[in-house]
């Protein structure tokens, strides 16, 4: 019986757990992209500022990371409503651990692929988009999946900045209910229900991509 | 006016005016190094090298591991840059251009447009993992040459075919013997035409009953004469059987060069002697 009154409002929770997770998601990966070429551009400018953000973001708790751009960015004039400095952390935080991601994985690809790929004369846009990426790209698959699934669980903190997601309607239902074994329980069931499919899809596309390869 | 044909007949086996006569624009070498060296720090592995290659000739370089032959293959395949020297390919500079009269650094189109005349086929064969066999074959003229898929598919399909490969098409690379690999490194390096085709050790990666195939290939594509071959191999029969020239490499020189009978049979360094005795104990 709870739990029919329970569940209404941990689900209002997990839809803005489920935006935020996707709307950083998107951005994290678009970052991690730039910034995983950025490391390996030739123009020393760009490498230096791409290190400086990549290791900013890595070095740094993601918690003061929020409290910063929620709290102390107005100070300095820019303030972000709630959603927007959650996904923004977010995003900028797990972009920077992307880029690794990304920076090791077109290291990994043998060089005698890009020499084959000279040798062939393909221009240097198209040895990136034909040769290199495909072969980086399942390389990348792994770390993005363990980076997607660390993403959903540090969603959990955008509560701390009144965004009301699933772990935030927790907090509160214990605080009116004192349901607590019971809330947290579906809290962990819940969070683990995403996290899953999420797992299982980074795999399959694995599989798909990895045909014949091996 | 035949007579200009003549003395280029005439002269052409002379190394000393071959020069002179390449800026008649009479028969001008596929290659031309010009006082080529190569440095890594301070290791020089390429010294002050003068080396031509005409229109389909096919020279053999031999020499023993690390004399610099890779180095030499990879500086016309613009895998490596001089330190210092030019390369001509077909009368043009290679690493450089000219900007108002300046010789300056080739940019990547200046290097784009001269790379189309060269192939290169690897030791460990650098075949695209991620693409079936056709498509490895296919990718270069669908994406370097602009031609429509279903054309480049033939294209890729008839070469194939020609190194004995037309039950491949769909597999990938993982699922190839070395020396099916190396078949269609062959293929996909033939498939876009080039004036002169880079050999490195194209067999040396191989298990021995592998050898024969690819030289077989190879044989067969030199037979067909237009395309000048650069062979850098350990196989001397081959190399005898195929080459209508021999270089012999040492501590980044040529030592010695020939017809291959004066040098297998004649050699005139010591290093050349044993270096072919040692493979004749073999
Ligand atoms: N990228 C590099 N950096 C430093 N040294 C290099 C590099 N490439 C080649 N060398 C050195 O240059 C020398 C010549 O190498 P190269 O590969 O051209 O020899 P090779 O004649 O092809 O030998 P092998 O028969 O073993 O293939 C070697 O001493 C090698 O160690
Ligand atoms: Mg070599």
């Amino acid at each position: 019986m709870t739990i029919l009154y329970l569940l209404p409002t941990l689900l209002q929770g997990l839809k803005i757990t489920l935006i935020i997770t996707f709307l950083a998601m998107l951005l994290a990966f678009v970052l991690a992209f730039l910034a995983g070429f950025g490391r390996l551009s030739k123009f020393r400018v760009v490498r230096f500022l791409t290190a400086f953000y990549v290791e900013v973001f890595r070095g740094t708790s993601l918690l003061v990371q929020l409290f910063w751009i929620y709290f102390a960015l107005p100070l300095i004039g820019i303030s972000l409503p709630p959603l927007a400095a959650g996904v923004l952390t977010l995003g900028l935080n797990y972009g920077a651990y992307g880029s690794e991601v990304v920076r090791s994985a077109i290291l990994a690809v043998p060089k005698g692929q890009t020499e084959a790929g000279i040798a062939l004369n393909f221009s240097p846009w198209r040895r990136l988009r034909h040769i290199i990426l495909p072969q980086a790209f399942v390389m990348m698959l792994p770390g993005f999946g363990n980076l997607q699934i660390e993403l959903l669980k540090g969603t959990s903190l955008v509560s701390l900045i009144t965004l009301a997601d699933l772990t935030y309607q927790a907090t509160i239902l214990n605080a009116s209910t004192m349901e607590t074994t019971m809330i947290y329980s579906l809290l962990l069931v819940i969070y683990f229900l995403i996290a899953w499919p999420l797992t299982r899809g980074i795999r399959w596309v694995e599989n798909r991509l990895s045909v014949g390869r091996y | 006016m035949s007579t200009p044909l003549k003395l280029v007949k005439n002269l052409s086996d002379e190394e000393n005016n071959y020069q002179d006569i390449s800026k008649k624009k009479q028969k001008q070498p596929m290659v031309c190094y010009d006082k080529i060296s190569k440095s890594y720090g301070d290791l020089q592995v390429l010294k002050k090298i003068d080396f031509d290659i005409a229109p389909g000739e096919k020279v053999a370089l031999i020499g023993p591991s690390g004399s610099g032959k890779t180095t030499l293959a990879r500086l016309l395949m613009t895998l490596e840059e001089p330190t210092s020297g030019t390369i001509k390919v077909d009368g043009e500079l290679l690493w450089h251009q000219k900007i108002k009269g300046k010789k300056v650094k080739a940019n990547e189109k200046h290097l784009q447009k001269i790379r189309g005349k060269i192939g290169m086929v690897f030791q460990h064969f650098n075949l695209f993992p991620h693409m079936t066999i056709l498509d490895n074959v296919a990718a270069a003229p669908i994406h370097v040459a602009g031609i429509p898929r279903a054309e480049a598919e033939e294209q890729a399909i008839s070469i194939l075919e020609k190194v004995g490969l037309s039950d491949k098409f769909n597999a990938y690379p993982s699922q190839l013997s070395g020396g099916q690999k190396q078949r269609v490194a062959i293929a996909r390096a033939l498939v876009m035409r080039p004036q002169i085709m880079l050999f490195d050790e194209p067999t040396s990666a191989l298990d021995p009953e592998l050898v024969g195939e690819v030289l077989g290939v190879i044989k067969d594509i030199a037979q067909e004469g237009e395309m000048a071959m650069l062979l850098i191999t350990h196989e001397m029969d081959f190399a005898k059987d195929v080459a209508d020239r021999v270089a012999f490499f040492d501590e980044g020189r040529i030592v010695e060069e020939g017809k291959p009978e004066e040098l297998f049979y004649n050699p005139r360094s010591t290093r050349l002697q044993d270096l072919l005795s040692r493979f004749r104990g073999r």
